[in-house]
Formats: C-alpha cells, structure tokens, sequence
C-alpha cells in the first residue's frame, strides 16, 4: 500500500446489522432529523411480507409512513417522477428503500430528484451536479441484492448516475430480511459482494480504510457463503453475506471500476442478468491474467481467503499459489453445492446469441474493450469445473 | 471474522491523507460550498509554525484566512463564545480546526453556536440534541493519537459553573478529516511516543470492548499493525516522513475503531489518574495497556491473541504456541514500551512511579491509587469493559501498574 502518493475514503452509511436491526429504525431516522418517510419498494421482487416486516418495526412511533410498492425489473425515470410527485405532494422527509438492486437505483434517483427540487425528474442524467448533501435516505436490504445498493452508483435504464452523494445515510440489516429461500440468490449476491471486494483488495489505488471495508467483506464471504447457500435456515450465515454485500458498496465507491464490476455491469444493463453470475464466471480468467501479469497482486489474497494461521504458515514465494488454491477450492464447493442452478457458462445462462453481439459491441467501446471482449470468450467456452 | 447478533457502526468522515494533503483544503471547502473558513488552533500549534504551512497552503486559494489561536489547554465555553463571535463578525462560512483534543472540542463547540445560532450552549448538550448538518468543519490532527478528528463527542467546560458539557451527534463529526504528514514531523520523540502508544491502546481496546463488531475489528487490526511497525520508526527519526503520515493514519484508524466499539479499562483508569494527578493522557494509556489486555484475557484471550499476527508478524506469530500468543501480545507491549523509554532517554514512562513532572517531581505518589481507583468507579468507560471492574480490582491494577510488575491474575474476582 502506498501512503506516500496521498488518497481519499469515504463511506457516508452507517451501519446497523443483526436481531431485529429494524426496530431502531425509528430512532436512527430522527436523529437524521426524519419523520415522515416515504417507502420505496417492489410488491413483486420484495414481496408483502419483507414490507410488513419493515412497516411492523414502526410500531407506535408515531411517524407516518408512505409506501410505493411499484417499483419494476425495468423501471426508468418515468417512475422516479411519478414516486417524485408522490413524495412532494405527500410531504415526505427522507426516503427508505426496502430491497436490492433496480428498487435502490429508482430510490437512490428519487433522492436526487426531490432533494434538487427538479421540476421534471425525467430531465436527470449522468451530468446532473450534485454539490451539496442529498436528503435522508435509508437503505434496507434484502437477501436478493447485488452489492451495489450501499455504492456511489445508481443505473437506471442503462443511464449511470455517479456521486458519493447517492450513497445513503443508513443501511440496515435485520435477520429477518436477509435470508432467502433459494441458494442461487444469495450465491448471486455473495459471488458480486465477493468479487467486487477482491478488486478493491487488489486496487493499485487502495488505501487502508477502504481495506478495512473489502477484507471483512472477503473473509465474510469465504467464511460463510456456503453455508448460507446450503442452509437457507441459517440466519447469522445469511446475515455475514448481507454484511459483505453492504461493505463491499462502500469498498467499490472508493476506487476504479475494476474489470469483473464492469462485465457484471453490462451484463445486467443489457440482457438483466445478476451480475454476480458473470462475475463469478469471469473471476478464474481474470485472476490467470492478474497472475501471469504480477503474482504479488494475487498472494496478498491469501491473507483475506485463508486464516490467520495459514496465512502465517506459507511462505512468501508460494502465497499466490496459495491464494489461487483456496479460491479454487471455494468456487469449486460454492457451484457444487449449487449444481444446475447457477450457470458456470454463458452458454448455460441462456443468453441468446444475437444479444452476445451487442454485449460485445458495448464492451468493446469500453477503452481496455479488446481484453474485455478475451475474458468473456473465455468465460463462455471453459466451464468453471465442479 | 466475529459477527455479533447485533452491532452499530458509523464512521461518515471523509478521510484525505498525503504529505501534500493540506493543499487539498481549498478544493474540499468548495465542494461543500464554503470559501471564508476560520482557523481554529492553539499558541503551541501556531508557536511550532504548523500554522505558517496550514496557511501557505490555503493561500489564494481561500478568503483571506482568520486565525484564532487562543484555545486554551482545557476547552473552555466563554472561548467558544468568543470564537463563534468572531465567526459570526467576519462572515466566516466553515472552520479548520488544527491541534488535539482541545481544538476540535473547541471547534465543534463553535460549530454548534454558528450553526444553530444557540445563545445557550447548554440547550444542545447530551445525546441527540444536534438535528441537522452544521456548517463545514475540516480537522487537521497535529499529533497522532487522539483520534479526536473523526469521533462525535464534545466536551465544553463552563469553568464558572463548574459543569462539564458533554455533547454527542452524528452531526458533531468533522466533515473532512485531513491527515498530513508536515502536522506531527516536529512532534518530539517522548510526545510521539505517548500519542502513538494512546492510538495503540485505543486500537487494542476497540479490539476487546464489549461492542467490537467486524468494521472496528478490521479498523483496529489494520492500526495494529502500522502502530507497530512506525511507532519506534518516528520515535528515532522524528523527519521520516512516510512514518509520520503512516502513524497519522493508523491513529486515525484507531479513532474509527474505539468510537464504534468503546474503550475500557485502560481509559477507565487512565481518566481517573488523568482527573487527580494530571498525568498526560498518552502516558497512562502507555502504561496501563498492558495491564488491561492482562485483566480481560480470561475473557477475552481470543481476540488478543489475534492481536499478535498484526503486532509482530508472522515469524513471531508462528513460533509462539497459541496458548500464549495472548500473553505474547501484552510482553511485547511491555517491550515497546521499554524500547520507547530508551529511545526517549527515559522521558517514556514505563509504570507510574517513573511518571514525573518539569520539575522533576512524582506525579503520581503511591498513596493517591486508593483515590484513582475510587474516582475511576464514576468514569462511562467501566461499562465497556468486558470484565467487571470493582474498587478492590481497580487498586490492583494501579498497584501493579505503579511498581512496574505484571498483575497477578490468580487475585482477581472472575465474574
């Protein structure tokens, strides 16, 4: 790590994580001096009980609550208007998303909207300057999320909105939220969370506190992701890999956009795909090349992949082998334990050939596009064996 | 990694680090739309010229820039008045508070009266009192160890009413936190020492207390392992400039740890001996670690055992039989404090007794521990601890401390 060169952080949450974490909603919310809240969320990607979870932890508050449960998978500034005019005309004070990826995106554009005042929010764009701190806005997380809720990023229809201000005030993870029925959803999360995490472990740029945020996050999710995959009872398990998503948000806030968070990304934009299925798929080629390219970005991995007693025990020369070997390991287990349901391909993720074309289209404007375009080719062609 | 069932963290200051990174003031103002800041500080800050960099720094480049350097030792509430009037006078639209504890309680203290145009201090004193954003203020630490920069805590002292203001909100905490490397290079070796050694304590005690929770966990490691490692580096060459901007940012991290999960022990006593014989905050911390990683090891002997892979790395790490790599931590800390005291040529205390004032007299005489251990009983940290302290374990303890000898174990009360 390299001080001398001087760096930034920055992580705007805090975080309120375990039993019942819900029931201090009311109270964090007032000290961010919020009342009246206005609840974005997705009957159909979240369904009633998450809300009434969250409404319930209201108890006799006092505060009223707004709910917009409308969001969809393919949500645009048409609706961030339309919650926009809901929360003016409502006289909301601070907005709380309740669930994972497009339902925060929306909400994190609400924010930005109604805190700027704009009169039409369907004007917003990317270029849209934000100074000044937003409104209150809270963000409670689900068990089907992408990492990228607690981010300085929002995509909207494809449209990317940038800024530390986006990032909420709060995140909350309450057990009762964080577990899901369905192994594949959270190796969808864990496997993003993960590889997002290892990128900025591995940023020439990082910084020890950023660090401190990607390395809980990548032992959270060696330690606990299988687990939470195979035994979807298991709440502290499912909560470890809830904490590792939220964390590995502020992790990516603070450094480039590395090479997996990119290829998720477009994969989502464009054929809706989670975005830790391709970055899981993809993390084997990019490490090979991080490996061929300086084995030492890959042997300070082994210090988050392994314990501490492992990590002591190898010897320099042979911690990136190491690294490698317990990441093998782990991936091995994680899509044994999953079998057919998560892809290990392209091909067995069932994108359409012709929409192949125009990924790569996208991908290859991106300026390092030709080395993106190799990675996908091999991710599509090599299995990631079981 | 520990996941508790419930846990809190919280750390919204953005951190800007380098040996250039006062330069980056007038651009950080900006963002938040402010350009007249006041200057906040001491007479020893100004008097070391940190002030002479703060301001060639920020040069052009912000609204002439006013200096008030009349912070007083203990912060005073007639001197934050005093400041808010001048703020408010001249049309100042953010602080830069430069110095330690002091300043920034002094600073926040005016940001709450700038801010709120409060006449009454008093009225925004306790938790939760503060409900919205206060004006721009950015923390320059001019010694590496506090951690003052990025906790929202204000202590204000109404020396006329004898009352001691406590004020704590999310709003309290700096906007920015600037850590550079000029601000602590002219810090003498037994200061560095003692500053550096309260970092380690609150590291190793955010690593222990009761509401430790993975971030303060992965905070206080990270700290362990610079403290370590830069500690005597700085204290020898007081010029290494990588050192410094090392040991300011390990205190810093430190400070993000201890304000999330809480100190113990160590602070306990170190406040109570603080409060009746005046000793320096660091140098209690200095001493007294040891002895509270000893008092919690049967509750703890995990967690510090974990300590010892960042403390010493990994040779020593694998050598030592995992049944006393707790035991291993605490020997080493009694051994960086040994390096330290030679180092300094003897100015690092290393136990009570040795602690003595300018004029070379004992600070803490043996028959005062009775009252330290008592006056520790009415101190917030015993709540944090992970053992139950008592009157009996307190004297104990200092008793220990104050000879210089490793508590005994066997004659505590386990509860």
């Amino acid at each position: 790590m390299n001080l001398a060169a001087g760096f930034a952080f920055t992580c705007p949450f805090k975080t309120n994580s375990g039993n019942r974490a819900l029931e201090h909603l009311p109270v964090e919310l007032s000290d961010l001096n919020a009342f009246k809240p206005l609840i974005i969320t997705s009957l159909d990607l979240v369904g009633k009980k998450a809300i009434r979870t969250l409404t319930n932890a209201f108890g006799d508050s006092g505060m009223t609550l707004g709910v917009f449960d409308d969001v969809t998978n393919t949500a645009d500034l048409n609706i961030v208007e339309q919650i926009k005019d809901i929360f003016t005309k409502g006289q909301y004070d601070s907005i709380i998303a309740l669930g994972g990826d497009v339902v925060v995106d929306v909400a994190k554009v609400v924010n930005l909207a109604v805190s700027l005042k704009v009169t039409d929010a369907r004007q917003l764009s990317g270029e849209t300057a934000i100074r000044n701190p937003l409104g209150s806005f809270v963000v409670v997380p689900t068990a089907a999320v992408t990492g990228m809720e607690t981010s300085k990023y929002a995509f909207l229809n494809r449209k990317p909105f940038i800024s530390i201000q986006l990032m909420p005030n709060l995140v909350i993870l309450d057990t009762r939220l964080t577990r899901a029925k369905d192994g594949k959803i959270m190796a969808e999360a864990g496997l993003a969370a993960f590889c997002r995490a290892l990128e900025a472990y591995i940023a020439p740029d990082k910084n020890p506190f950023m660090d401190a945020y990607a390395f809980a996050a990548l032992r959270f999710i060696r330690e606990n992701l299988i687990t939470a995959v195979k035994n979807s009872s298991d709440k502290k398990a499912a909560l470890a890999v809830a904490n590792a998503a939220a964390m590995s948000g502020c992790a990516v806030s603070n450094t480039g956009r590395g090479v997996l968070n990119r290829l998720g990304q477009v994969f989502q934009d464009m054929v809706h795909v989670h975005p830790g299925v391709i970055m899981g798929m993809c993390l084997t080629p990019v490490l090979d090349d991080y490996m061929k390219k300086d084995s030492r970005l890959i042997s300070v991995l082994l210090y988050p992949l392994t314990t501490d007693d492992e990590y002591a025990a190898t010897p320099e020369a042979k911690r990136a082998d190491g690294a490698q070997n317990a990441l093998r390991k782990f991936l091995d287990e994680l899509y044994g334990a999953l079998g057919s349901k998560m892809p290990r391909n392209l091909k067995d993720a069932g994108i359409p050939p012709y929409l192949m074309d125009d990924i790569f289209e996208v991908i290859s404007r991106e300026p390092d596009g030709d080395y993106l375009c190799t990675v996908i080719e091999r991710a599509g062609k090599s299995p990631l064996k079981a | 990694m520990i996941l508790p069932d419930y846990y809190e963290f919280c750390c919204r200051v953005k951190i800007v680090a380098g040996h250039d990174a006062l330069e980056k003031i007038p651009d950080l103002l900006a963002d938040m739309g402010a350009k007249k800041p006041l200057i906040i500080t001491d007479k020893g800050v100004a008097a070391a010229g940190l002030i002479t960099i703060v301001s060639q720094a920020l040069q052009g480049r912000v609204a002439a820039s006013l200096i008030a350097d009349n912070v007083p030792p203990d912060s005073d509430l007639k001197v934050v008045n005093q400041l808010a009037q001048l703020y408010q006078n001249n049309a100042c639209d953010s602080i830069i508070a430069v110095g330690g504890g002091s300043v920034m309680d002094t600073a926040k203290g005016v940001n709450i009266v700038v801010s709120e145009n409060a006449t009454d201090l008093m009225a925004f004193s306790g938790a939760g009192a503060l409900k919205r954003h206060l004006k721009p203020l950015v923390a320059v630490p001019t010694t590496a160890g506090t951690g003052s920069e990025v906790t929202l805590v204000a202590v204000i002292k109404d020396h006329d009413k004898h009352l001691k203001m406590i004020f704590t909100s999310y709003f309290l905490l700096p906007s920015v936190s600037v850590l550079d490397s000029r601000m602590t290079m002219t810090m003498p070796p037994f200061i560095t020492a003692m500053t550096g050694m309260d970092a380690l304590s609150h590291a190793m005690e955010g690593y222990y207390c009761i509401q430790k929770n993975p971030l303060s966990d992965t905070h206080s490691l990270a700290a362990v392992k610079m403290i370590c490692k830069y500690l005597p580096i700085v204290a020898k060459n007081p010029s290494d400039k990588d050192g410094r901007l090392a040991m300011s940012v390990a205190a810093c991290l430190a400070g993000i740890s201890f304000s999330n999960s809480m100190v113990g022990m160590v602070h306990n006593l170190g406040h109570a001996t603080g409060a009746v014989c005046g000793v320096p905050h660091g140098i209690c911390m200095a001493i007294l670690l040891p002895y509270g990683l000893e008092y919690n090891m049967h509750k703890c002997e995990e967690a510090i055992a974990e300590l010892l892979l960042p403390m010493a790395g990994e040779e020593i790490y694998l050598k030592t039989p995992k049944d006393q790599r707790a035991q291993k931590v605490v020997s080493l800390i009694r051994q960086m404090n040994e390096d330290l005291n030679s180092i300094t040529g003897g100015r690092h205390a290393r136990f009570f007794s040795e602690v003595k004032d300018r004029d070379g007299k004992q600070m803490v005489p043996r028959d005062v521990l009775p009252q330290i251990a008592k006056a520790a009983l009415m101190d917030g940290a015993t709540i944090y601890n992970p053992e139950d302290s008592d009157y009996e374990d307190n004297l104990m303890v200092l008793e220990a401390a104050w000879e210089g000898k490793p508590f005994d174990r066997n004659k505590m009360k386990k509860g």
